[in-house]
């Protein structure tokens, strides 16, 4: 066996927190006592969570998440392999149902100090101006409480800060460009580019994605192993847990691992006062707070407040309104897949670095409303032999015929945007998880503009898969991504939160992720979600005296607090020049 | 890569049941097994484990050299579901000493109740679902060949387990009704697969190129292979005279999950 120059690799020997390769967490982390009250108690450390906690912190708040998965050494606990990945993703119970029922799990959902955005594929395009006000132009969906101009520059901002690799220009919906370079292109990529160009379609190469293409700091830059989403152990993938958690701890803000909130106590004068939570060994604990921020995502959020149901919120907290667990998205992801005579080897490289979003808008030709993308992704070999079996019903000598080829193929996946109904929801289901909690029941079905959608997009794909070159071009019918069910809006009836994210109903109580979105457009909602999360903070740290003691309802837009970034991301681009 | 890149030997034919063997598509001569199957002779990923992180070598290393003990099945269901997998995912073409593990891996799972974060509400739970699957496809080898499936000649084996793939079965009706067979057949497929091709063997068949942390890889175009990978040399085959699982059927035209995935007629067509 050929060994490198100076003997097998070995993990580092320091005993700090490993977060990518260089990185390291080596001051202490504070730790609050139950009787302590914090300021800010935050429930999931994901991608809002992330960004939530270190802006707070920075800010001087007395702030902690409670984390229901682990906090990740990435040396020590993540590895360059698909089946030994489980452990990312949340694979707890979940019940799912209706007419088009949702793959959760690997899919969708993660588990871990970092959360989802330790499995994403990064992708980070914003959303279109028109996402804003869906409602107005199309007669459908909803509008949201604000327009596209109030989030831009926390766009702006969050670009900088995970940071985002792409073009130097962007051409559609509000134009712009990035300001690290775009990545190289992988197999996947150049098809894409083949097709489009073939067909006409412009086509955004090297990004966006939240990949580092150079190093910065003390993050290496990308080295296109593909096995992004099974947590990236180079660092170069933008999570929470590389991007923003370090600089909380360093600004004494805590991360409880291993707790798994169960229920939001709401005192005698209707204001929450803290949270019941378990830790790993079972064990029943209260953290008190002066106001609480849920930040679970789409399924664990709604199923939180449902869980907290108590006198005066008999159909579950802030649920006045029965629109918590509603208007529940996924995108359409069917994923396209193109035999080629030549080889592609598509494991190489990250599934994210090229798309179009020419197909974006609502089309007046079309029979449907909205749009779609189609973007590159690269299934490693398990993935890809599921989609087999779907594809091209493949069992057998035929699946192992196929799975011979793996190297001939390509693959891109449509996103698609399904409209959000209120039959599509999460309820409790009757089965319980392992700490007698009663887990989330899913219900999703398309409804007729969604089916036109995903018939339209597939179709497209398919021919600028045959465009590129494909000799055989197939399809795997499969969902996306998640967001809704505790969206935000201003009419107290009809949503959960108001456009900071306080909910309606509870004047200490916060929702931050991607459950608030009203509509999805079809953009991956990662970067929506930070900027959302960093807009909010700065409406916490603006309010947190109005919060903590009245009940009024400040409805101002706070100022972009760029102080309390991370350290050297902040200003017209990084690195930055005085 | 190791220096030598020389063909694995083939295994000798002698007193073997080459009915179940691929075979040459010209000559129609029955194909030896051998330790590597696929178009990339010589290709190892595991020479490559002194370049892997610790974490990655440890558990990909372990995957090879331990094999689970099986403890939620009993012997006679570990027997039934080994053959099932022997053709939902056959590997007579591997030598006996190179074939993966398949039904340890899933008995692992169910074992330790681990599930991937969802049940389908028209579906038990994973230890029920398999459990009712062992009743249902021993009454479809009753109702079709009035034997038990494990008694059964392989041909027949096959016939049996294709109708579960087609969702077409001829009995065990109420099984079927409070277990969806689409949903079932997915779930059987995707431990078999989540077994198969998380294997270095498996990566070495189809020239995955495996781990590559921290070393990367470097030619991301045209489907070059890095120093240590290898070019393609392919060679036709054809599926044992003794199978019917080596034909596929495109799925494009059911563009939503559900009707892909869970069989609803009216959508079908």
């Amino acid at each position: 066996m050929r060994t490198p120059l100076f003997g097998s690799f070995e993990a580092p020997e320091s005993g700090n927190h490993a977060v990518g390769l260089f990185q390291r967490i080596d001051s202490p982390m504070r730790r609050y006592r139950d009787r302590d009250e914090v300021d800010y108690l935050i429930v999931g450390c994901g991608s809002a969570g992330g960004v939530l906690l270190q802006r707070l912190s920075r800010a001087g708040f007395r702030v902690a998440a409670l984390e229901a998965g682990p906090f990740w050494d990435t040396e020590r606990d993540w590895v360059s392999d698909e089946s030994g990945s489980h452990k990312l993703y949340w694979e707890d119970l979940r019940v799912t149902g209706g007419a088009d029922p949702l793959a959760l799990g690997a899919n969708n959902c993660g588990k871990g100090v970092g959360g989802g955005s330790v499995h994403w594929a990064a992708f980070t395009p914003r959303f279109h101006p028109s996402d804003f006000e869906v409602y107005t132009r199309d007669g459908v969906g909803a509008d949201w409480p604000f327009g596209y101009e109030t989030l831009r520059p926390y766009y702006e901002q969050l670009e900088l800060e995970m940071p985002v690799a792409g073009p130097a220009w962007f051409p559609w919906g509000h134009p712009h460009g990035y300001t690290y370079g775009p990545h190289p292109m992988g197999g996947v990529g150049n098809a894409l580019i083949k097709g489009c160009t073939a067909l006409g379609i412009p086509v955004s190469i090297g990004g966006p994605v939240a990949i580092l293409s150079g190093s910065r700091a003390d993050r290496p830059h990308c080295i296109y192993r593909g096995y992004c989403i099974q947590g990236c152990k180079v660092g170069a993938k933008a999570s929470t847990l590389v991007t923003h958690v370090p600089d909380a701890i360093a600004n004494g803000a805590e991360v409880r691992e291993y707790a798994m909130a169960s229920r939001i106590e709401v005192g005698k004068d209707g204001r929450v006062t803290g949270v019941h939570y378990f830790d790993r060994d079972g064990a029943s604990w209260f953290q008190r707070a002066k106001a609480v921020i849920v930040a679970g995502y789409s399924i664990e959020t709604p199923r939180l407040l449902l869980n907290s149901a108590c006198t005066g919120h008999e159909n579950g907290l802030a649920n006045s309104s029965d629109t918590v667990g509603r208007y529940l998205m996924a995108q359409a992801g069917n994923v396209i897949l193109g035999r080629f005579d030549q080889l592609v080897r598509m494991y190489k490289a990250p599934p994210a670095h090229a798309l179009t979003e020419e197909f974006y808008e609502t089309d007046p030709h079309n029979d449907f409303a909205r749009g779609f993308a189609i973007q590159t992704v690269g299934p490693l070999p398990i993935a890809f032999g599921k989609q087999m079996v779907s594809a091209k019903r493949a069992w057998g000598w035929g699946l192992r015929r196929e799975m011979m080829d793996y190297n001939h193929w390509a693959t891109f996946g449509l996103l698609g945007e399904i409209l959000p109904w209120p039959d599509n929801r999460v309820t409790l289901a009757d089965d319980r998880d392992q700490f007698d909690l009663r887990v989330a029941n899913v219900s999703f079905s398309l409804h007729d503009n969604d089916k036109k959608l995903i018939k339209a997009a597939k179709e497209k794909t398919m021919e600028v898969m045959h465009a590129a070159g494909a000799t055989e071009v197939v399809q795997e019918a499969r969902y996306a991504h998640l967001v809704g069910a505790a969206r935000m809006g201003s009419d107290p009836r009809t949503s959960v939160v108001d456009k900071f994210g306080r909910t309606h109903d509870v004047a200490n109580l916060f929702v931050c992720d991607g459950s608030i979105l009203p509509t999805q457009g079809s953009a991956n909602p990662g970067l929506t979600i930070q900027a959302l999360a960093a807009r909010t903070a700065d409406y916490l740290v603006a309010q947190g005296d109005a919060i903590f003691n009245a009940g009024t309802r400040d409805m101002s837009e706070p100022r972009l607090r760029g102080d309390l970034a991370p350290p050297g991301t902040y200003g017209r681009g990084v690195p930055r020049i005085k | 890569m190791t220096t030598t890149r020389a063909r694995t030997k083939p295994h000798s034919l002698a007193n073997a049941d080459t009915s179940l063997l691929p075979r040459n598509v010209v000559s129609g001569e029955p194909l030896p097994p051998t330790e590597q199957p696929g178009y990339y002779p010589g290709y190892s990923t595991l020479s490559q484990r002194a370049y892997w992180d610790q974490a990655t070598r440890d558990l990909v290393v372990d995957r090879v050299e331990r094999i689970a003990r099986i403890r939620h099945f009993s012997d006679e269901q570990a027997r039934f579901w080994r053959t099932v997998f022997d053709h939902v995912l056959p590997q007579t073409d591997r030598v006996p000493q190179r074939r993966i593990s398949l039904v340890e891996r899933l008995d692992e799972r169910l074992f330790q109740n681990r599930g991937v974060g969802y049940r389908y509400a028209n579906m038990p739970h994973d230890r029920e679902a398999y459990r009712l699957a062992e009743i249902a496809i021993n009454q479809e080898s009753q109702a079709r060949y009035t034997g038990n499936f494990i008694d059964l000649p392989h041909l027949q084996q096959e016939a049996v387990l294709k109708a579960v793939h087609d969702g077409k079965p001829e009995a065990a009706r109420p099984i079927w009704k409070q277990m969806s067979i689409r949903r079932f057949w997915q779930l059987l497929m995707q431990d078999a697969i989540e077994a198969y091709y998380a294997h270095p063997w498996a990566w070495d068949e189809i020239g995955f190129g495996g781990p590559a942390y921290p070393r990367a890889y470097t030619r991301l175009e045209r489907g070059e292979p890095e120093p240590w990978e290898v070019e393609e040399e392919r060679y036709e085959w054809t599926a044992p005279p003794y199978s019917i699982s080596d034909t596929t059927e495109s799925t494009h035209h059911l563009h939503t999950e559900s009707s892909q995935n869970n069989f609803i007629p009216d959508e079908s067509q």
